[in-house]
């Protein structure tokens, strides 16, 4: 952008800055220093770990991965792991969305009893732990009710995250403009009609964005469930640790495998969002 | 000239190095050995550090929030006869091996039973307590009945998948009925309820569920079931630590003081009013 | 009295009628089927006691965890907020390595479960820091002192002191994070005018961020900087996984030791929704007040 076109002002334009600074500013300079700066980083702790008697078994990962046995190819037992995670986290967002849903609805009636339970519901799930809920569940609620553990852990998920996702969808219904509240009521619609054909509806658009933070969230927080040793990816690769001892390799292909399901997700969303984005 | 002179001060030093060096490369290898022992860094340090995870009654808070239990009377024992301080480390159990492994404390101390998975990666002492499974079974629907008669498919046994008790189980019992379970107290309420026969655990845990539930369960039988042996944990690579702690141990059960202070935690339940049991 | 029930509508008995026998329920099956023997008296004992070797008042296993817990989580924040704020302004920064590297670090706890970060970071970072700085034989002398009651109240018992050093490292590590796509929000909200006028008069980078930027855009996230302050304390209870002697630990090891599984839970759930609360309707009723003043 230059001054001089703007304002019509002229004047000696704004000295260069040296040509050593510009090499190095360059995007392919600074791309080089960065992967120069991680390959130190990651070399460094590598032989760190290797002078502290840490002895690194990197080739006995692969079979946890994939195995080629007799029968043919095998995921192995983090990829086993991963799926039973994704099985996991689909159960109890569907949950959460379904209980988020009631929540945000009682908040919104305007009923006296009814948003009292849900406004008290949501301050006693948002200022309580994951993992102080996941004990709740399992060691208090468990017998009472009978729970086993996979039981458990899905509903200290989907209660977690429905406190969160109502107040998404509270927020998405909200912002449908008062307008279309009214036009239906002068149509003669009951609150029931308006919500289910005019409110809900548009307000799917505003909460779709966040909704997907908040998949990637649940998937996260999934991870918990792991001190219940309910059959999911942590818990597998703590397993596999206390059998083999390889702390740093098997927990850097477990946050390898999270952050390449939570990146594959948030692109696809990413897509999905431009794909779709409705001009307003 | 500054450069020189830098450069023949740095020879100097090298040198002087070196010759300061080569004395101490002759040292031995058995007093390498012997200085890279725990019980050296125990000795200069004054304190031994136990690692240990919260099992009744191996190892628990009283009401004053202290520690006791049997894991405690033996680590403050060994602290006294070595001379030094003691502190205990408690420690989520599945993370116990990987913290003496790392460093964070000297032995474990834990109601650790020896096996061969676990040797693999940790050296064990010898046994300083004994346990094994044993029945423990509904009073009034095992009224009479003799060793041979649980092995009969009309018994249901409860156990918990995967764990111990239901392999032994099925290898001791292969006509009975068993139901697997996936929780921990799930196997020990089934008795209770009366929807088993029987299940079976570790010492001393069957004598204390009988104890509480007198009129519904009972031990009926002495024998201990794959009986295993609880030893200290150390790092491997460490002869003088073994040689120690192995010759204290013998030394313990020579003068029954072990076994004394086992029969106190494990067989009585005088300790209970210390615990909020 | 007669106003409230008559805005009851049919849905609010409905309501009423179903918590009823959702509680109703609990409550059989506790006191029926399960044979639970309640024993709250013996809860206050574990927070505050008497000692009956030492006869003092002495804080207890509930309340040594909540002290921890406080303790940690105010040193973790003050560290998270150092560094958060270096990697917000990292973030924003013109050259592109210093970008690339802060935006890997981010994205690479962002996407990665709480509970995997707690682990990498302990295995790799505070043991060998805290081997590094000797700190345990440093605790231990402080410990065996004879008049350690400031230290004591600072950091809990000293001899436990390296636990609780990985514990604020392992939290701050993971919540600059979050601190630092705050502080990034902040300083990317100042308007493009402030930074251009400030080169403008020939101000350097470094002054524009130190008298310009930061001081604004640091008051502009008090606000989620609070949050994240609530979100910290809930986050500790994960350190337990990691043996820190914190409230989550403690509660694990009173269970163990009495049995006192539903109590202790509800006591220590009750623990964490009073702090959380109470913070939050503080910074509620202090930003309010804040933006009245902001005219």
């Amino acid at each position: 952008m230059d001054v001089s076109r703007i304002s019509g002002v002229k004047g000696a334009p704004l000295p260069k800055p040296p040509a050593i600074q510009r090499f190095f500013d360059s995007v392919p300079v600074s791309v080089a220093i960065y992967v120069i700066v991680v390959g130190l980083i990651v070399y460094g702790s590598f032989t760190g770990a290797q002078n502290m008697g840490y002895n690194w078994q990197w080739y006995r990962i692969p079979q946890y991965l994939y195995s080629f046995t007799d029968d043919g190819f095998q995921w192995g037992e983090i990829m086993i792991g991963l799926v039973a995670t994704l099985q996991l986290s689909v159960t109890a967002f569907a949950l959460a969305t379904a209980l988020g849903l009631l929540v945000a609805l009682l908040r919104l009636s305007g009923l006296i009893v009814g948003s009292a339970v849900a406004v008290g519901f949501l301050e006693l799930i948002r200022n309580i732990p994951l993992l102080v809920l996941l004990y709740l569940f399992y060691y208090v609620l468990g017998p009472i009710f009978g729970f086993d553990r996979y039981t458990a852990s899905i509903l200290t998920l989907a209660v977690f995250h429905a406190a969160l996702i109502s107040e998404i969808l509270r927020a998405g219904i909200n912002a449908v403009p008062r307008g279309q509240w009214e036009a239906a009521k002068s149509i003669g619609m009951t609150q029931f009609q308006t919500y289910r054909y005019i409110v809900l509806p548009q307000s799917v658009r505003f909460m779709l964005p966040p909704m997907t933070g908040e998949v990637v969230h649940l998937i996260k927080s999934s991870a918990i469930v792991s001190v219940i040793a309910v059959a999911e990816l942590t818990t597998i690769g703590r397993n596999i640790i206390s059998d083999t001892y390889m702390s740093f390799e098997i927990w850097f292909t477990v946050a390898a495998v999270y952050m390449a399901v939570t990146l594959i997700l948030s692109a696809g969303v990413s897509y999905l969002e431009r794909r779709y984005s409705v001009d307003q | 000239m500054k450069f020189s002179r830098r450069m023949l001060g740095l020879a100097l030093a090298a040198t002087a190095a070196t010759g300061l060096a080569l004395p101490a490369s002759a040292q031995s290898t058995t007093q390498g050995l012997s200085s890279e022992s725990v019980i050296e860094t125990i000795k200069q340090d004054g304190v031994i550090r136990i690692g240990l995870s919260l099992f009744v009654p191996w190892s628990m808070r009283d009401k004053n929030g202290d520690l006791i239990g049997f894991e405690l009377d033996v680590g403050r024992q060994l602290a006294e006869d070595m001379g030094v301080e003691v502190e205990f480390v408690p420690t989520a159990w599945d993370g116990i091996i990987p913290a003496l492994v790392s460093g964070n404390f000297d032995v474990i101390i834990s109601g650790m039973s020896v096996t061969a998975q676990r040797n693999l990666t940790i050296n064990f002492t010898d046994p300083y307590a004994y346990s094994g499974l044993a029945i423990l079974a509904n009073k009034s629907m095992t009224e009479g009945m003799s060793l041979e008669d649980f092995n009969k498919p009309e018994i249901t046994f409860a156990a918990r998948r995967g764990a111990t008790p239901a392999a032994v189980i099925a290898e001791n019992f292969p006509n009975a009925t068993l139901l697997l379970f996936d929780e921990d107290g799930a196997s020990t309420q089934e008795v209770l309820n009366g929807n088993a026969h029987a299940s079976m655990a570790a010492q001393p845990t069957p004598n204390r569920e009988a104890g509480r539930n007198p009129e519904t369960l009972s031990v009926p039988f002495e024998n201990l079931y794959d009986p295993r042996g609880e030893a200290f944990g150390v790092r491997k690579g460490d002869p003088d630590a073994m040689n120690y702690f192995n010759n204290w141990i013998a030394q313990q059960w020579r003068s029954g003081w072990l076994e004394e202070r086992h029969n106190y935690w494990f067989a009585t339940e005088e300790w209970a009013d210390q615990v909020a049991q | 009295m007669q106003n409230f029930v008559k805005k009851l509508k049919w849905p609010d008995y409905l309501i009423l009628a179903l918590l009823v026998g959702f509680f109703g329920y609990i409550w059989y099956s506790i006191e029926g089927t399960l044979n639970y023997k309640w024993r709250w008296e013996l809860i206050p004992g574990y927070i505050v006691g008497w000692h009956s070797g030492r006869e003092e008042w002495f804080a207890n296993l509930l309340l040594q965890g909540l002290a921890a817990t406080v303790r940690i989580s105010i040193y973790a924040s003050i560290l998270a907020l150092i560094l958060g704020t270096i990697l917000g302004v990292a973030r924003c920064s013109a050259n592109l390595t210093v970008r690339m590297l802060a935006r890997t670090y981010l994205e690479f706890l962002r996407n990665i479960p709480p509970v995997v970060v707690v682990f990498i970071f302990f295995f790799f970072l505070s043991q060998q820091l805290i081997e590094a700085l000797d700190l345990e034989r440093w605790a231990r002398g402080i410990a065996r002192q004879e008049d350690i009651g400031v230290w004591e109240f600072f950091f809990g018992e000293m001899r436990r002191f390296p636990s609780l050093v990985s514990g604020v490292i392992v939290l701050a590590l993971f919540e600059s994070a979050f601190v630092g796509e705050i502080v990034r929000a902040g300083i990317q909200s100042i308007p493009r005018g402030q930074r251009e006028a400030a080169r403008s008069i020939g101000m350097s980078r470094v002054q524009e961020l130190r008298y310009i930027v930061l001081p604004q855009a640091m008051k502009r996230v008090v606000p989620p900087l609070a949050n994240q302050f609530i979100t910290l304390i809930k986050d500790s209870s994960i350190i337990s996984l990691i043996s820190v002697q914190e409230l989550t630990y403690k509660t694990v090891e009173l269970v163990a030791s009495s049995r006192m599984i539903f109590e202790a839970w509800i006591t220590t759930a009750a623990f964490y929704f009073l702090v959380c609360f109470t913070l939050s309707r503080v910074f509620a009723r202090l930003e309010k007040r804040g933006k009245a003043g902001e005219r």
